[in-house]
């Protein structure tokens, strides 16, 4: 097993970023597609593996017309919106049937500009595929949770004028229950299927990824992610119960502050760690998460049944990075941005390991159209990301 | 000599190779196993350079050189890549990245500062009157359909505060904007058991004004003061101008943000709250300024206006603390800490302003310096 590596650094990629910065704003955005090429090539060429690199191939010109269209559709997304309600909804709901179509869209124009050791990727997942996973289980999903509590919310009131509320009632709560676990089971099949759809789909040249992992295992991490969050959050319920009982002896003892509205000195600041705390909380929460599905995914995927892979990701360095990120971000008015993907990077590809043995020396590029189509570009451009990837 | 990796075209494997370009304008790619090619320079096919990475030369063939050796590279190819050269020139001199540096900083500063305020003022007040009302339709039908319910004002108390603002108020804005008409709407407004006070304008021209507000004002003024202060609103075509305004910064922060990934979201985030909040701010100075200079000409002490604002805080803060309220449509949380995030300006700085203008109505002045 030997892990990936990013050979980049901070200092130079700020040096690529502030370019593209400049330019992006000189051109008023028009240069953004070609910004975001240099981005990835510089991500991409400096990720690697046993000495051989990978490479990012799109062009700004392939991404600019798909960049255009998402612009359009943003903006009269956000125009939509503030105008109506009504509207907004059906934008909506027409990005939510379109999304499963742009997942599969870009998944299909990413892995075809992506190489490894001058081998290239492909996807070969199918479209009607893409809508069972990405449209019709997420729709069971939103009915399976929502659906209880909106049918009691609708044949409550009718029975409560009826005066046989309390039976019906306790029989729509057990359904209610029922569903919400169903829910809860739905949410890990879905994590299965998606992984399969991604990985299974993609091929390395002639090479077929296989991952086989099981709902069962979501399901336990998800259980697990959410007993951690009660735990979490019930400490975070106890420090606040005592800095709320702070806040009221200093309003207290201090009259002429409740006069004015005016706060004390130092309480601004208690708000700002309690609110910091609540974030780092969630992030190790959701760190938990990723880092467990990440581990277990990399451990059951191959590459033609030889070459293995592992995550060796922990969720306490994941958040610290993510946290710590975010600090530097907010501190130097984003001017530390750079910096803060690097170390992203950096921390992801050093603990993404692969059994490189048997060597790549055998994998040959497949035959692909060298056109590819609009579609691909634009499904791109709505940076749908599906969250499986390297 | 440059020293390197050789691929066959679409192949993995790899062979050590070095390349060497003679004077006539001939390179000779010499493999590892002893195998020579031979060929014309100009047709090689070079990959741009972008920091250190690996740079990859392409053969007529299909099969590429890859090598990490970048200067060798670019002293060789110097003519091949003008343009590439000079986004790298600009990547590389720390002259060209100190002004970059600061070009950006201060397109950044200037473009929220006042590019985004400027423009979006702009384009609203270009835009048709029409484009208003657009925004309006639909937003009435909402709130009496998730907020409002009917008002409990007897019919005459209505038509009474209708009349005079249709005579005395509502004239008052017709050298600003003839096109707008002003509709008042009497609707009662209530979260949980209580009975929110507040005033509403849409970019329509139509006014809200809640039985709880018409309930705590003392006197006609303190009516038209508020009034005024939502006209200001509907002049200024504040409305569209945040529309525009948000559209504005959301693109904007995901352009420089490149593909953030999520990355600094939450920073940006609250970044872009921070700026937003602070345009709204200057929506409500304005829409106050606007206000008390109506009230000078129209005779009506600005005191007023601070007086129905500090009624209508304390009525706040004194019922149920935990509840928020919307006041002139920003919400106003009564956990005063936020206070910095609230779109408005701190009551006590309005209260101040008003009794600057106070003092100049106690003058008679119609103009306030």
């Amino acid at each position: 097993m030997e892990s990936l590596r990013f050979t980049g650094s901070g200092s130079e990629y700020f040096k690529i970023w502030i370019v593209n910065v400049l330019l992006t704003i000189i051109t008023l955005g028009l240069y953004y597609p070609w910004a975001k090429v240099r981005n990835r090539r510089y991500f991409y060429a400096n990720s690697t593996l046993a000495d051989r690199s990978f490479e990012y191939h799109a062009t700004g010109k392939q991404l600019f017309i798909g960049f255009l269209i998402a612009m359009v559709f943003f903006i009269i997304y956000n125009l939509v919106v503030q105008v109506s309600p009504q509207g907004s909804v059906i934008v909506l709901l027409v990005l939510f049937i379109a999304i499963p179509w742009l997942i599969w869209r870009s998944l299909m124009f990413n892995m075809r500009v992506s190489s490894f050791s001058n081998v290239y990727f492909s996807f070969t997942g199918k479209l009607g595929q893409a809508y069972l996973n990405y449209f019709v289980y997420p729709l069971f999903l939103i009915i399976a949770f929502y659906g209880a509590p909106v049918a009691m919310a609708v044949v409550a009131p009718s029975l409560m004028n009826r005066g046989e509320s309390s039976s019906l009632m306790g029989i729509l709560s057990i359904v209610m229950f029922l569903s919400w676990i169903f829910a809860f089971y739905l949410f890990a099949v879905i994590k299965k299927r998606n992984t399969e759809y991604v990985i299974n789909g993609s091929r390395y040249g002639q090479g077929v990824f296989e991952a086989k992992v099981e709902a069962k295992k979501f399901l336990m991490i998800n259980l697990k992610t959410m007993g951690l969050g009660v735990i979490v959050m019930l400490i975070i319920g106890v420090i606040a119960g005592v800095l709320g009982g702070m806040d009221n002896i200093m309003i207290l003892s201090n009259p002429e502050a409740m006069k004015t509205r005016q706060m004390p000195e130092g309480f601004a600041l208690t708000i700002g760690i309690a609110y910091f705390v609540m974030i780092f909380a969630l992030m190790l929460i959701m760190s938990y998460a990723i880092t467990r599905q990440r581990s277990y995914i990399y451990e059951n995927t191959l590459l033609d049944n030889t070459i293995a892979f592992e995550s060796t990701l922990k969720a306490r360095s994941f958040a610290w990075v993510m946290l710590s990120n975010i600090l530097l971000i907010l501190f130097t008015l984003g001017l530390a941005f750079p910096w803060a993907k690097v170390r992203m990077a950096r921390l992801m590809l050093e603990n993404t390991l692969v059994n490189t043995e048997q060597g790549f020396d055998t994998y040959i590029s497949a035959q692909q159209e060298e056109q590819s189509s609009l579609g691909e570009q634009i499904g791109d451009a709505f940076d749908v990301d599906v969250g499986v990837a390297f | 000599m440059i020293h390197g990796h050789w691929h066959e075209k679409g192949s993995a494997s790899r062979i050590d190779a070095l390349l060497s370009i003679n004077d006539l304008g001939r390179y000779a790619l010499e493999l590892e196993d002893g195998t020579v090619y031979y060929g014309e320079f100009a047709h090689l096919n070079v990959s741009e350079r972008l920091g250190n990475v690996a740079r990859k030369i392409t053969f007529e063939n299909g099969s590429v050189f890859i090598t990490l050796d970048n200067d060798a590279i670019d002293s060789i190819f110097k003519s091949k890549q003008k343009i590439n050269g000079f986004i790298h020139y600009l990547e590389t001199h720390l002259s060209s990245i100190a002004m970059a540096l600061v070009i950006t900083l201060f397109s950044a500063f200037s473009f929220f500062k006042w590019g985004v305020p400027w423009t979006s003022q702009k384009i609203a007040h270009a835009l048709p009157y029409k484009t208003n009302k657009l925004i309006a339709s639909g937003t009435m039908d909402f709130l009496d359909t998730y907020m409002f319910d009917e008002s409990n004002l007897s019919k005459e108390r209505q038509t009474e505060i209708t009349q005079h603002f249709k005579e005395k108020v509502a004239p008052l804005s017709r050298e600003d904007d003839t096109k707008i008409e002003y509709t008042l709407h009497f609707r009662s407004w209530t979260m949980g058991d209580q009975a929110i006070p507040n005033a509403l304008a849409l970019p329509s021209g139509d006014i809200i004004v809640t039985d709880k507000f018409v309930e705590l004002s003392s006197n006609q003024d303190e009516i038209d003061s508020v009034l005024l202060h939502e006209m200001g609103h509907v002049v200024y075509r504040h409305g569209l101008e945040m529309l525009i305004e948000g559209t504005f910064i959301t693109v904007a922060v995901m352009m420089i943000s490149g593909d953030g990934s999520g990355l600094g979201d939450m920073g940006i985030g609250l970044g872009s709250a921070l700026v937003g909040s602070s345009y709204s701010r200057g929506h409500e100075s304005q829409a106050d300024l606007y206000a008390f200079k109506k009230m000078l000409l129209a005779h009506i002490d600005p005191v007023s206006f601070s007086n129905i604002m500090n009624r209508m805080t304390k009525y706040m803060s004194e019922s149920d603390s935990n509840r928020s309220t919307e006041i002139n449509g920003a919400k106003k949380s009564n956990e005063k800490v936020l206070d910095y995030f609230a779109s408005h300006p701190s009551t006590k700085e309005r209260v101040e302003l008003a009794n600057r203008y106070s003092e100049c109505f106690q003058q008679g002045l119609t103009v306030c310096k």
